[in-house]
């Protein structure tokens, strides 16, 4: 699957929103994820990609970023066994 | 001082998740105890239990429904059944005189177990972020209150077993001293875990099971075993009585007493002097003597401890009187609540005045020496013209809690 079909996934089983409003350009905030919501999603980020999402250190404006931040972070920490021993 | 009365109530419970549905099933003497399937059961000794039938999604969103424990998904669909029972609509000014009191034992169970396992078994490197605000005691209350905009006084209670009475009794007392004009007052539990039924399966308290695993819990009788865990949840609506009589609205009862007392004795055995002290010092506080008393909902924990005791204590305040009151033990059907459970019994209380039933103890079926007061074995009792009843909660830590409620007539 691709990132931006998990994302969506991952949404659709966790909230009440319209898909037809899911879109890559959409604001988090026009979602209306509140602080803790926010904390909440990048956790399912993390479990659903198996990546860890620095704290502070990511801006996440629309879905876009977040698709971006989060295909930047699994090509870097999952780094193949072979290149990891060299 | 100021009178309180009982406007609204809610519950959910191993015998229904109405009131209608738990005192139906209560007066025909139904059982919600049962053998458990989850997957744990095959390694625990004990496998009944007294599960309530709830599915959080047909009552909440997903995203509230994965962000609260059962036990807080519990008492917020008895609080919201409790306010809509009650009819009250609160202005902004009013909603600084109404509260939250509630009682619970051991509060978000299911979560932190479920979290421990998570870090201990399946090593996680991170917990969910809403473990905390899920896990914290006073999640069940605080939500309520949030939920309704309700910004007085708002705390939990946790004394194991009395927990709920507490709750009711402190809330009643706000009332009465005019400290809250409203309170949302109660309990909840859920712990019906791994972790939990095997630290109560060492302590001994638990019945062994049945033939019949729906009679495994049989207070007063000469073969009781112990108690089988329940889960659930009860919420009552306290209101002052002119608040709610200017208003026009249903009551089902005015609480008039409450005891509260500490054995300091001993911290599982329970004293035959604090239970009594309890009782005594709720019946001065309803300002009625041992004849006012039409009904007694046992704390009825069957073990063997518990309901000699308790049958001592009964005899010790009410003298003769005693042997013509009936009691019962609701925990017979709806098992052991803990913290839910005085809450739980206050409304088995109330409803059995409303509709003129004692419910029974289903399952006592050999009488007990020691325990030689009329229970109410088997069958309900119709047509009882109750006017007042009692009812007890006796808890692990020696904290007792005694609630008498009378039926209101309008003056």
């Amino acid at each position: 699957m691709k990132t931006w079909e998990r994302i969506k996934k991952l949404f659709l089983d966790n909230y009440e929103f319209p898909e037809e409003r899911l879109c890559p350009e959409v604001t988090i905030e026009s979602i209306g994820l509140d602080s803790l919501d926010k904390i909440e999603f990048l956790f399912a980020l993390e479990k659903e990609f198996n990546i860890k999402i620095p704290d502070r250190e990511v801006t996440l404006n629309s879905l876009q970023d977040v698709i971006s931040v989060v295909e930047r972070l699994a090509v870097e920490q999952h780094i193949p066994k072979e290149r990891q021993d060299a | 001082m100021r009178r309180v009365a009982i406007t609204g109530m809610g519950i959910i419970s191993p015998i229904g998740n109405t009131c209608e549905d738990f005192f139906n099933n209560l007066a025909a003497g139904r059982s919600g105890i049962r053998r458990i399937s989850t997957d744990f059961a095959e390694r625990l000794s004990i496998r009944i239990a007294a599960q309530a039938d709830f599915n959080a999604n047909d009552h909440f969103s997903k995203k509230i429904a994965r962000t609260m424990d059962r036990a807080t998904q519990f008492a917020q669909v008895a609080a919201s059944q409790a306010w809509q029972d009650s009819g009250l609509q609160l202005a902004d000014g009013e909603k600084t005189r109404a509260g939250v009191y509630l009682g619970t034992g051991m509060g978000a169970a299911n979560t932190l177990e479920a979290s421990y396992e998570q870090l201990f078994v399946q090593k996680v490197k991170r917990l969910h972020p809403l473990t905390v605000v899920m896990v914290m005691n006073n999640a069940a209350a605080s939500l309520i209150s949030i939920d309704r905009g309700l910004k007085g006084p708002c705390l939990t209670f946790s004394t194991a077993c009395s927990s709920s009475a507490v709750a009711i009794g402190e809330a009643f007392r706000l009332i009465k001293h005019g400290y809250a004009d409203i309170m949302l007052a109660g309990g909840t539990e859920s712990l019906l875990t791994f972790g939990n039924l095997m630290s109560w399966e060492s302590i001994g308290t638990l019945a062994l099971e049945a033939d019949d695993p729906s009679t495994s819990c049989r207070p007063f009788s000469k073969d009781r075993t112990g108690f089988v865990l329940g889960e659930g949840a009860a919420v009552l609506v306290l209101e002052s009585l002119d608040r709610a009589k200017k208003r026009g609205a249903g009551i089902y009862g005015e609480v008039m007493g409450y005891g509260s007392t500490a054995d300091a004795e001993h911290i599982t055995k329970p004293s035959v002097e604090g239970q009594a002290l309890a009782i005594k010092a709720a019946l001065e506080e309803a300002c009625i003597g041992p004849d006012g008393i039409d009904y007694i909902n046992a704390h009825g924990t069957a073990t063997l401890a518990n309901d000699a005791v308790e049958t001592r204590s009964i005899k010790k305040v009410f003298g003769r009187r005693a042997y013509t009151i009936p009691i019962s033990s609701t925990k017979s059907m709806h098992g052991h609540l803990l913290g839910a459970a005085g809450a739980v019994e206050l409304v088995a209380s109330v409803l059995a005045l409303r509709h003129r039933t004692v419910p029974p103890t289903s399952t006592l079926t050999v009488p007990d020496p020691e325990c030689d007061l009329d229970y109410v074995p088997g069958n309900a009792r119709t047509g009882i013209d109750l006017k007042t009843v009692m009812s007890n909660s006796f808890a692990f830590g020696g904290t007792n809690a005694v609630l008498i409620v009378r039926k209101y007539k309008n003056d």
